[in-house]
């Protein structure tokens, strides 16, 4: 395999802490709503479809789809960016790993996995093929 | 241009100065390199870190397009091909020759399924824009363009409910409109950012130039060509081929548009009888978070 592009920390907040911490202990969770039944991403303190306040973390598989994706050909390290549709209904933001960059495509189903981030930051959700 | 058009009938000002200035080529700027947008914003933790640049995050947009409605390169290939005829008559282009679509198409892939010649080019630059009240206007010695409608919306994630096949200009497109009582096929000439081919045929479909899904097939074949096509666009080269000044494209498509109003565009790309002109803007990415703006406006 080529060498991986490394990935920068991500910049934690308050509302997103729980994530964080779960995802170092190898959990991927998101958020649903107690209210409307909808879960969503990325993961608020308010539900973004209905407003209430009344949101819930759940444990996800990460199970997915490939909503859309492009290889990014133009970097020091060849990586995919992609949009991955997960069973419970949101579509995420990620990269696509562990993949052959020529034939990835949309409607591939995926598997979250987990990289490392830059300066001991938490484990950051990416997705490889089922 | 709507903001100070409102303050100016709103009484507030007579005059209203709008710049635009940046100098993103000196300083080294790329759409190919991931950059904050905005340490405090709530995206950046689900952007920043996987890779975000301007170009992949668009050419999302670009493969999902092609997905959903059969979208080809070539088609893209198109809208490039028209700016490059454009900018070859514009001294001041950064890009004067005039591309085919086996050129665009055969230009190294920097994200895919987006081509070299598929992506703006990065300049320094600037411009600016003048809106006066009615009553001076009459006493100047110009041409006179009137705003005659604007809009404004913006688009995120959405909690997920993400939907790449449609820009802000879903609604800031249909609001200009309104306010201007006009509809598409009124209008003469547009200016249509174009940070990338996609750009433009995304905002197409959004403003009701076509079906959505249809805009592959409505720019090809040089349908965006002053003199050959149906809705000539982007008349100084545009973003692909003339300049880029700095994130925001807007103001030089407000500048072109007031050309073509008043008869000063090139001869070789000025639209005859052009009465009614629109420009639309997009600020961000198209592929995750971004705001639309729309102004359209008449000669008098």
């Amino acid at each position: 395999m080529a060498k991986e592009r490394s990935i920068p920390a991500p910049m934690s907040s308050p509302e997103t802490e729980p994530f964080w911490a779960a995802a170092r202990q190898g959990k991927f969770l998101i958020k649903t709503c107690t209210s409307c039944g909808k879960a969503h991403w990325y993961p608020r303190a308010c539900c973004p479809h209905c407003m209430s306040e009344t949101t819930e973390w759940v444990e996800s598989p990460g199970r997915g789809t490939i909503y859309s994706v492009s290889v990014m050909k133009r970097a020091p390290e060849v990586y995919a960016i992609a949009y991955v549709t997960l069973e419970e209904g949101p579509t995420m933001m990620t990269n696509i790993v562990e993949c052959d960059f020529d034939k990835v495509a949309i409607g591939d189903k995926v598997q979250l996995t987990w990289r490392p981030t830059q300066d001991d930051g938490p484990p950051y959700p990416v997705f490889k093929p089922a | 241009m709507a903001h100070a058009a409102e303050a100016i009938a709103a009484g507030k000002c007579s005059v209203a100065l709008i710049t635009l200035a940046g100098r993103p080529r000196s300083e080294g700027h790329s759409g190919a390199t991931p950059r904050i947008r905005g340490a405090d914003a709530p995206d950046t933790q689900w952007e920043f870190p996987l890779g975000v640049a301007t170009v992949n995050a668009y050419a999302m947009v670009a493969a999902r397009h092609m997905h959903q409605f059969g979208t080809t390169s070539e088609q893209l290939a198109w809208v490039k091909v028209a700016a490059s005829h454009h900018a070859q008559y514009n001294e001041h282009a950064m890009l004067r020759d005039v591309v085919t679509v086996e050129q665009v198409v055969g230009s190294p892939l920097i994200a895919t399924p987006l081509h070299r010649l598929d992506c703006c080019v990065v300049s320094d630059g600037g411009g600016a824009l003048v809106v006066v009240s009615p009553e001076i206007a009459r006493s100047l010695k110009r041409p006179l363009v009137k705003v005659m409608g604007a809009g404004e919306s913006m688009k995120g994630q959405m909690g997920g409910n993400v939907d790449l096949t449609y820009s802000a200009g879903v609604r800031s497109g249909p609001a200009a409109f309104a306010e201007a009582g006009v509809k598409p096929s009124d209008i003469k000439y547009a200016s249509i950012y174009d940070s990338f081919t996609i750009t433009v045929v995304v905002q197409l479909e959004d403003l009701g130039f076509c079906e959505k899904g249809q805009g592959g097939r409505f720019v090809a074949d040089g349908n965006l060509i002053s003199g050959v096509g149906r809705l000539p666009f982007n008349t100084d080269g545009g973003g692909l081929c003339n300049n880029h000044p700095a994130n925001r494209g807007g103001i030089t498509k407000v500048i072109e548009a007031v050309r073509q109003l008043r008869g000063e565009a090139h001869p070789k790309v000025q639209v005859p009888n052009c009465d009614i002109a629109l420009a639309h803007g997009t600020g961000g990415l198209l592929g995750s978070r971004h705001g639309g703006a729309t102004l359209i406006m008449e000669r008098e």
